[in-house]
């Protein structure tokens, strides 16, 4: 619709043609599914500004909106307009209805309403194991920041084998000095991954006695989205981050949970970020995708 | 401590919203080759983020679709610039097919 109206000369993206985009005509946008009675109703604008309803079949609702077409912008910045609209669906409607199984930005549905209902009727299965599954669970994300990274001369100093290393350097001709210093490095760098890694073991094990789930993720966000997008609230970076975690876990031992974090955060220079409860993204399942129907290509 | 979810942890999650959460595999979603649809633009823009391979979901797919995108752009237009290759995720194009 809106790629041809666009001028293109000289943009370095890959153009792409009207008709290469699959036309829905009608489809419904996705936010999320809740458990909900009958006479549900849910009133918030959606994405864009269009309004959402809930499709109830049976016990299981569908939060949707009405749409033409996928949501796509190069501008990151109308992007996280969306994906703070989609986040903030979701999170009425789970305000409302209790831990609801979150959609993927941008997961439409073709067909009316009536199709979603279908679609209810024909997973009901896995949609009700999974509904019971996470029921009063949410998703809950840890980072922890050594502030103040230790220093190396600090490590060399409680490590036999690089206080071994620093002496031959001292005693060593030029050429041989490099070398040791290269190993001297390498060293270094594996104590540091090493105090990390055990770092975040012990974490990953002290939070798996009261969370359900516990998953690492890579030490830096997969995406720059956030960086690209916040430049404002930028909380003192200084810091090297130590170990990212996200678990599902019961709002009930939510504070137990906290009071771990607490005892990791009074060690002298860390700091530990905390955030949920958000709707379990993370641990969401995979729907319609074990064989039920054969889609394969 | 207590956890936060104020606008600042929020910024935090969208990356979790764009890449996490149920995904249909049902035929009934608009899917192409049974991969969800993800928008190009987006993916793009957050390929030029250098991101790319960090969304698995998006990278075989939006490759692929991607480099007819732009197959299709050449012989669309002559490009004012034959001997330039088109590099897709920091490949070459021609690596790709």
């Amino acid at each position: 619709m809106s790629s041809d109206e666009r001028d293109l000369e000289g943009d370095p993206e890959p153009v792409v043609d009207a008709d290469d985009v699959p036309e829905i005509e009608e489809g419904r946008y996705l936010y999320c599914l809740v458990r909900a009675d009958e006479n549900a109703a849910l009133e918030i604008e959606g994405i864009d500004g269009e309004p959402v309803s809930i499709l109830v079949e049976d016990g299981i609702g569908a939060v949707v909106h009405a749409c033409e077409g996928i949501y796509d912008s190069a501008d990151l910045a109308q992007v996280k307009r969306w994906l703070v609209r989609h986040q903030t669906v979701i999170d009425e409607a789970s305000e409302r209805f209790g831990t609801p199984i979150p959609f993927q930005f941008d997961t439409i549905l073709r067909g009316d309403d009536e199709r979603v209902r279908e679609w209810i009727d024909g997973e009901r299965a896995t949609l009700e194991r999974a509904l019971s599954g996470l029921a009063d669970h949410w998703e809950y994300r840890v980072e922890v920041v050594e502030v103040d990274p230790v220093d190396d001369e600090a490590l060399i100093e409680r490590d036999d084998r690089l206080q071994e290393l620093r002496a031959k350097i001292d005693d060593s001709e030029e050429g041989t000095a490099f070398l040791l210093e290269k190993k001297l490095e390498q060293r270094l760098a594996a104590v540091r991954a090493n105090r990390r890694e055990s770092a975040t073991d012990d974490l990953e094990q002290r939070l798996a006695s009261e969370a359900r789930e516990v998953h690492s993720l890579e030490r830096s966000p997969s995406a720059s989205l956030s960086d690209e997008v916040a430049d404002d609230g930028d909380d003192g970076d200084g810091g090297e981050t130590l170990c990212r975690l996200t678990l599902l876990a019961h709002e009930d031992d939510e504070g137990a949970i906290g009071s771990i974090l607490d005892d990791v955060a009074a060690t002298d220079g860390l700091e530990v970020r905390f955030t949920g409860p958000w709707p379990p993204y993370t641990f969401a399942p995979e729907l319609g995708g074990d064989g039920t129907e054969g889609s394969g290509s | 401590m207590k956890p936060r979810n104020d606008e600042d942890a929020l910024v935090d999650l969208l990356d979790v919203v764009l890449r996490d959460g149920a995904i249909l595999r049902a035929d009934v979603i608009v899917s192409v080759a049974d991969v969800p649809l993800v928008g190009i633009k987006l993916s793009a823009a957050i390929a030029g983020m250098e991101t790319m391979t960090e969304y698995g979901l998006f990278e075989k797919w939006d490759v692929d679709r991607r480099a007819r995108a732009v197959e299709r752009r050449r012989y669309g237009r002559a490009s004012e610039d034959g001997t330039e290759s088109i590099t897709v995720n920091g490949r070459e194009r021609d690596e790709l097919e």
